[in-house]
């Protein structure tokens, strides 16, 4: 079965995760309801007469991009495909707001042209003066988990070496309007996976991979499968398919040395998750990763960067943890992802 | 003409938002794109947009702005001529 | 692991018609669909055309009849069209076997959006809105719509999104992943596109002219489109009848510009050759292209330049049938690609109206009248923003 070599990975979330040494140290908590990425001087990543044009979605995803491309050493990439679920929400709505405020007049293209789901991949592709295969995805919990599936199809087909990312961002009124509308609620002391009332902490961030159809000295892990599961019904549902899932790659759950669960805080959203828990403490070590980097559309896309660095440093840190358990060594990591208790995703990672 | 071209200087460098780019470095007669100030074809559409703003006069056809945006004195005196300065 | 892809039902709705053979009846009278705008909500409507669907909102529910109230005009037009496509493959998606619904849209739920979002700043009554913005939201409608689907994903690369969602499902079902696939793109009219369509400076005012010396610029459409496809395997068992065969498709970048076309239609004449590679045939053996042709100075002779790089002296015979639809964005590719299907069917070419110049730099002369021909084989080209360049090839089955 084919694997898609990890040769280089670029993060930009609400945790110092821009910085390579950084291992989960001084967790930044949310601002209340919400959490904003810790974005860096773009300067260093991106020429000024590109940057001006800009909005912030762009602007990390191709940063994060030009980090993972730079840390695997890729001359070039044979497919560019990037994972967003807002897209480049910004630019939209500084567009809606310029129609709706002027009576549409006085407008000028480039927020509308930037706000364009595909602009981030495309960028991407004019930097590098990449000609070849360009895919944006663009479904909710499945943006980034699109962009993989789709990356082991290329090395099938032949391809070396692509590009894949997740990217999302916010803005004040975004914020704001769904605040009002009680989609958030404050983080609290109550642990993520403990919750019992609705509401989730709202959040951004981007995370890029080059990925490789052939191990090289620089392969950090492996993704060694995914797959996406549409409104299941039950968590018996969830359970059967996360067993045949891996079954495929000849492992159990007792393989995983690490399973990392996306509860999000909305105790409605994270219902079947918390049914399949015990099964998967009883046989593996549970961890959670949306209380530090916030509930977005593409947050499996910081949750594999997560997995990679448990693989790289073989420790968990405790800040993840769910219960006391520690893994004697990390081989496997399963994600197990879902996204308003319709998308569920199980992505499966190994040492390599 | 000359209180013209500079505040169109600061009107463009708002527009295109070009934040590394000060005034004075701005020479009246370089050319807006390509070599001098390097700016594109969207770059072309914002300022179209800037005359309409900012002096009243209407584009209708975007190739006309090829002659008018040659440079900021060519920009200056076609705001002079609609009498709109 | 290559197992062929039949496409085996076709649904659309579009400026000329509500469904398939409204659509056909349209096409084979060379009556176009657009029209001045009596929809869309805009101070620009006695300025420009636009393809619109002859529906209103409140029509659209009627015929959908689903009782979700939190829905949009984007996500009533995929429904119809994808139902549609689904009766006329004769599928049944409770028969065990594995299925997926592939969309694409651009603005997605923003023709909604658009009218209630200030509002929302003030009051409660339209915060639901908020839910069926983003792209994603359409897809699963159309899933929960049909039923038994294993699979949804949603892409957006502007005006090439549909072809790459049929790309995806060919794909995916070649490697095994799928048995068929809904495979599609809708983009309802919205004040956003228009207006931003409008600060580029590349509506026509009159009725669009692909090809034309003297073309001005595009004139925007609304619409959904959807085909099934299936593999050959899940074909055979159910004895079920292909109406094509879908035998190559690439997807290039241009990377020039994030919005025009490089001057020689670099990324465009990589799609194609790289199709046609695919498909194993020769240049000599595309009976017709149906082109992008989007009506814009830029694309259309970007285009040409393509086309003549790829066929040299050869060009087969071609058309834009933008100038029945108008452009409908994410939906083009799939409306074109039932167009191309319908073309196989009953072996017409369907004409690109109001042309009468060509191109001075290329002088490619497009079809103007409906042409009765026999045909086997279709190139169908999409383009987009951020260079997004995908190109199908048909065959009759």
């Amino acid at each position: 079965m084919i694997k898609a070599y990890i040769n280089g990975t670029g993060c930009i979330s609400p945790q110092n995760s821009i910085d390579s040494d950084w291992f989960f140290e001084s967790i930044n908590p949310a601002k209340g309801d919400y959490f904003d990425a810790i974005e860096p001087s773009y300067k260093e990543f991106i020429a000024p007469n590109l940057l001006r044009r800009m909005g912030r979605a762009i602007k990390m995803g191709v940063a994060a991009g030009n980090i993972a491309i730079q840390q695997a050493d890729a001359k070039k990439v044979d497919a560019i495909i990037t994972g967003t679920g807002l897209g480049c929400f910004e630019d939209s709505e500084r567009f809606l707001l310029a129609i709706l405020n002027n009576d549409e007049q006085f407008l000028t293209p480039t927020s509308f042209i930037q706000s364009t789901h595909n602009t981030v991949g495309s960028q991407i592709a004019l930097i590098m003066k990449c000609h070849d295969y360009n895919f944006t995805y663009v479904h909710r919990g499945f943006s980034f988990e699109s962009t993989l599936q789709d990356a082991m199809m290329l090395f099938e087909e032949g391809k070396e070496t692509v590009l894949v990312g997740g990217v999302e961002e916010h803005t004040p009124n975004f914020v704001l309007l769904n605040r009002r509308a009680k989609k958030f609620q404050e983080a609290s002391s109550t642990p993520i996976w403990k919750s019992t009332s609705e509401g989730i902490q709202m959040s951004e961030g981007t995370a890029f991979f080059v990925l490789n159809k052939t191990k090289t000295e620089k392969s950090l892990a492996s993704v060694d499968g995914i797959q996406t599961v549409y409104n299941p019904k039950t968590s018996a549902d969830i359970l059967n398919k996360l067993h045949a899932f891996l079954k495929l790659h000849n492992l159990t759950l007792v393989d995983i040395d690490v399973t990392l669960m996306g509860f999000s805080d909305d105790v409605n959203f994270d219902e079947k998750l918390k049914e399949v828990l015990p099964s998967i403490e009883k046989e593996s070590v549970a961890a959670c990763y949306k209380h530090i980097c916030g509930e977005y559309h593409t947050a499996t896309a910081f949750a594999m960067w997560t997995a990679v660095k448990l693989i790289e440093k073989q420790k968990l840190p405790r800040v993840l943890a769910i219960s006391d358990k520690t893994p004697s060594k990390i081989k496997h990591v399963l994600i197990i992802n879902q996204y308003l208790g319709i998308n569920y995703s199980f992505t499966l990672l190994s040492q390599c | 003409m000359d209180a013209l071209i500079e505040k169109l200087k600061g009107q463009i460098i708002e527009q295109l938002n070009l934040a590394e780019v000060k005034p004075e470095e701005i020479n009246p007669d370089s050319p807006l794109f390509g070599d001098g100030l390097g700016l594109d074809s969207i770059d072309a559409l914002e300022l179209i947009v800037l005359l309409e703003k900012h002096y009243g006069i209407k584009i209708q056809d975007p190739k006309d702005g090829k002659t008018i945006f040659q440079s900021l004195r060519t920009m200056a005196e076609y705001i002079k001529s609609q009498g709109k300065s | 692991m290559s197992q062929r892809v039949y496409i085996t039902g076709l649904g659309m709705i579009s400026a000329i018609g509500n469904n398939v053979p409204e659509s056909f009846l349209s096409l084979s009278q060379s009556k176009t669909g657009i029209g001045k705008i009596n929809y869309l909500s805009t101070r620009y409507k006695d300025e420009f055309l636009a393809g619109e669907i002859k529906l209103s909102d409140e029509a659209l529910v009627d015929l959908v009849q689903d009782n979700n109230s939190a829905l949009n005009r984007n996500s009533y037009i995929a429904m119809l069209a994808a139902k549609e496509a689904v009766i006329n493959s004769g599928i049944d998606t409770n028969d065990g076997l594995r299925t997926g619904v592939i969309s694409s849209t651009t603005v997605a739920g923003m023709s909604k959006t658009e009218l209630y979002y200030k509002e929302m700043f003030e009051k409660d009554d339209h915060l639901n809105v908020l839910d069926t913005h983003d792209c994603g939201d359409s897809t699963e409608r159309i899933a929960d719509y049909i039923g038994n689907v294993d699979y949804v994903t949603t892409i957006s690369t502007a005006c090439s999104s549909a072809a790459n969602a049929i790309m995806l499902g060919c794909r995916m079902i070649k490697h095994g992943q799928l048995d068929r696939v809904v495979v599609g793109g809708v983009d309802a009219l919205s004040k956003f596109t228009f207006n931003g369509f409008n600060t580029l400076m590349i509506l026509d005012r009159e009725w669009c002219k692909p090809f034309d010396e003297n073309r001005k610029g595009l004139n925007l459409g609304e619409g959904a489109a959807f085909v099934v496809i299936e593999g050959e395997n899940a074909l055979n068992l159910r004895k079920g009848k292909p109406l094509a065969e879908v035998v190559g498709y690439a997807n290039a970048n241009d990377a020039y510009h994030q919005t025009a076309s490089s001057p020689e239609g670099y990324g465009a004449t990589l799609a194609i050759q790289q199709a046609l590679k695919m498909s194993g045939l020769s240049t000599s053996q595309i009976d017709y292209i149906n082109m992008h042709g989007t009506g814009t100075p830029n694309n259309d002779l970007s285009e040409s330049f393509a086309t003549k790089a790829v066929f040299g002296n050869q060009v087969p015979k071609f058309s834009s049938t933008k100038s029945f639809t108008g452009h409908t964005l994410a939906a083009a590719a799939s409306i074109e690609a039932v167009i191309s299907v319908l073309s196989l069917q009953h072996n017409m070419i369907f004409p690109n109206l109001n042309f009468t110049t060509p191109i001075l730099e290329t002088g490619l002369v497009p079809e103007t009248s409906l042409v009765h021909t026999p045909l086997n084989t279709i190139l169908s080209n999409s383009f987009g923003f951020g260079g997004n360049c995908s190109s199908l090839i048909f065959k009759k089955a």
